[in-house]
């Protein structure tokens, strides 16, 4: 083979994820759930500067006020301290025990599930039977049941809610990848003589992680509702933290006197975990390219 | 005529699939026998096209031959080494490449054309730089402007182009042999013609060796210098094209190249057409594969299974017909 011209500009193609991005731009409500995200995101990290009270500072004199009143533009809670501080401090913890279970599991489980496509066989067998015995339990009460036995606190729950959401996402990746474990590519690189490990690397995650990621996306939101039920049955975060579903929890008593109040918390776990429903539909479509 | 030192040499491959069902509690599993005991010699420089109907394991040699699918016994001899025993697998597999059918499906869709072509190179240790490099020449070789497709993804090339990409990405690894599964098949027919042409060109460039797989008889009868016929895991036939063509020994190798329509009205085939399935590979019929559905089946064809003969310089038949003795009562005829 003799050094032919080597032509080392030449036209490269806009990449996968490019096309993907023009494709996400042109879903609407999924931009439209992006910016709402991002704005509860930015929310929580300058919570210091927007909140214009102590969330924790409470007086017994101005409990349960309603929505409106001077000084307490959303009310005040039962034990008088500012709802609007309280719900700004809020979106950190409940962001928080959302989004990082499910970060978490998306590694261990895209690992294992990968793992379990990609050798097959026995080794696939006894792992995907093994996460189907916590199929057997319906995820609220596995998440109760796990951070129950190992005491309330955050990082019990974030553990407890970690191991509830790696079983899915780890059959999700186990079926992306048996379907394309049998494609001619992967078989050409296997033919190469590259190791399993290179193959994997190179030809199959870069073709399995985008459904992955969209499916981990979705169950954000089903985390921070389960995040939100464990701090509601004192498992989760501890008082006086705020935290949405602890606030939905402590202020039920109140249901009566101020139910605007007390649904506010609610309100907020609901526009997030919809507009995490909605971006990750609108990546699915992104991502859905037919090549 | 002695024939040459082969270059790959195949002894005996054979492969059973167990499947799953039906094998509780002692029960015998049942097995596909889709390739069962196959030889066959692999001369330096010649292109041996195999054709057999589908399912008849053609597809299943091919993977065999390349170990992407592991025998369950025989022996693949590469210049005369045995692979897995005095030759590694990985450099076995520098020496022996193949181009798969399906050219979308074999190329990964994320990653750009001149890095599909430098990975195997880059596997066995060469540098990028002259990975993208042994590329760049590759697809000029393979008909390709690397400026123009160099940077492009697969899904922005038509079928002929991304077979050429395919064929580029097996030369990379510089091999000694190319296994073509039904490489051109997908294609359509003014562009099967080009590629055909492209491969013929690549050949003499580079002293290659080709095992053609096709069903197409036309093709392989264009193709190649030796063609083996297969029914049912078994190689029936195998010889020099134009006297396997011309004068076929074997009923089935008959009864195929009668199903290929002549242009010629005065060569009309006079042969009846088989009728059904071949059987089901499960349960081979015992004896010759091929007696369930023979217009010449007698009764030790049902029993005996045949051995190849020879007639004339390396054309081998496993009939009963044409092996004297054998019991049949047309035994010893030239067929």
């Amino acid at each position: 083979m003799a050094a032919t011209v080597l032509p080392v500009p030449f036209e490269r193609s806009p990449g996968y994820w490019a096309n993907v991005w023009r494709r996400f731009r042109r879903e609407k409500l999924a931009v439209f759930a992006g910016c709402v995200l991002l704005a509860i995101l930015l929310m929580a990290i300058f919570a210091p500067y927007i909140a214009p009270k102590d969330p924790t500072f409470g007086t017994m004199l101005r409990r349960l006020r309603p929505i409106g009143t001077p000084g307490f533009p959303l009310g005040s809670d039962e034990l008088g301290r500012d709802m609007l501080s309280r719900l700004i401090y809020g979106a950190r913890l409940s962001l928080f025990m959302g989004v990082v279970p499910v970060f978490i599991a998306f590694f261990i489980g895209s690992v294992i599930g990968i793992a379990a496509g990609y050798i097959g066989g026995a080794f696939n067998m006894v792992v995907m039977r093994i996460i189907d015995v916590f199929f057997a339990f319906p995820s609220v009460l596995l998440a109760i049941a796990l951070s129950g036995a190992m005491g309330a606190g955050i990082t019990n729950g974030l553990i407890s809610l970690t191991v509830v959401f790696i079983p899915p996402i780890a059959r999700i990746a186990e079926s992306v990848t048996t379907g394309v474990r049998k494609l001619d590519y992967v078989e050409a690189a296997r033919a190469s003589g590259a190791s399993a490990f290179t193959v994997v690397r190179t030809q199959v995650l870069g073709n399995v992680i985008g459904p992955i990621f969209v499916y981990a996306t979705s169950l954000i939101s089903v985390s921070m509702i389960l995040a939100s039920g464990l701090s509601f049955l004192g498992l989760g975060v501890r008082p006086p933290e705020p935290e949405w579903g602890l606030m939905l929890n402590t202020l039920r008593t109140a249901i009566y006197v101020q139910p605007w109040v007390a649904a506010l918390p609610g309100l907020f776990i609901f526009i997030t975990s919809i507009a995490f429903n909605l971006l990750s539909d609108g990546l699915r479509t992104a991502l859905d390219v037919k090549d | 005529m002695r024939s040459p030192e082969p270059i790959l040499s195949i002894q005996g491959l054979k492969k059973h699939f167990k499947l799953p069902t039906k094998g509780f509690f002692g029960r015998e599993k049942p097995v596909v026998r889709a390739v069962d005991g196959i030889t066959f010699d692999v001369i330096p420089g010649e292109t041996l096209g195999i054709v057999g109907e589908s399912g008849c394991g053609k597809s299943t040699t091919a993977r065999l031959i390349i170990d992407l699918i592991h025998r369950d016994a025989g022996a693949i001899l590469f210049e005369g080494k045995a692979m897995g025993e005095a030759l590694s697998p990985k450099e076995y597999r520098r020496h022996v490449q193949m181009v798969f059918q399906d050219s979308f499906a074999s190329l990964n869709p994320r990653m750009i054309v001149r890095d599909i072509i430098a990975f195997g190179p880059m596997v066995h240790g060469m540098p990028q730089k002259e990975a993208e490099e042994l590329a760049y020449s590759l697809l000029t070789k393979v008909g390709l402007d690397p400026a123009r497709f160099a940077g492009r993804y697969p899904h922005e090339l038509s079928g002929g182009q991304r077979q050429r990409v395919n064929i580029a990405r097996a030369l990379a690894f510089r091999p000694k042999v190319l296994i073509l599964d039904e490489a051109v098949s997908a294609l359509d027919k003014s562009v099967e013609a080009q590629v055909l042409n492209l491969l013929t060109d690549l050949k003499a460039e580079f002293n290659l060796t080709y095992l053609f797989i096709s069903h197409d008889l036309n093709v392989v009868r264009y193709i190649s210098d030796r063609v083996m016929v297969m029914y049912l895991g078994e190689c029936v036939e195998i010889g020099p094209v134009d006297e396997v063509y011309a004068h076929p020994r074997h009923p089935y190798t008959r009864a195929l190249l009668s199903a290929m329509p002549s242009m010629d009205p005065d060569k009309r085939t006079m042969e009846p057409p088989l009728a059904g399935d071949p059987p089901n590979p499960i349960n081979p019929p015992p004896g010759c594969r091929f007696h369930t559905r023979c217009r010449f089946a007698e009764d030790v064809c049902g029993t005996v299974s045949p051995v190849p003969t020879v007639r004339g310089s390396m054309h081998f038949a496993a009939c009963h017909i044409g092996t004297p003795g054998s019991g049949h009562s047309r035994a010893g005829e030239t067929t």
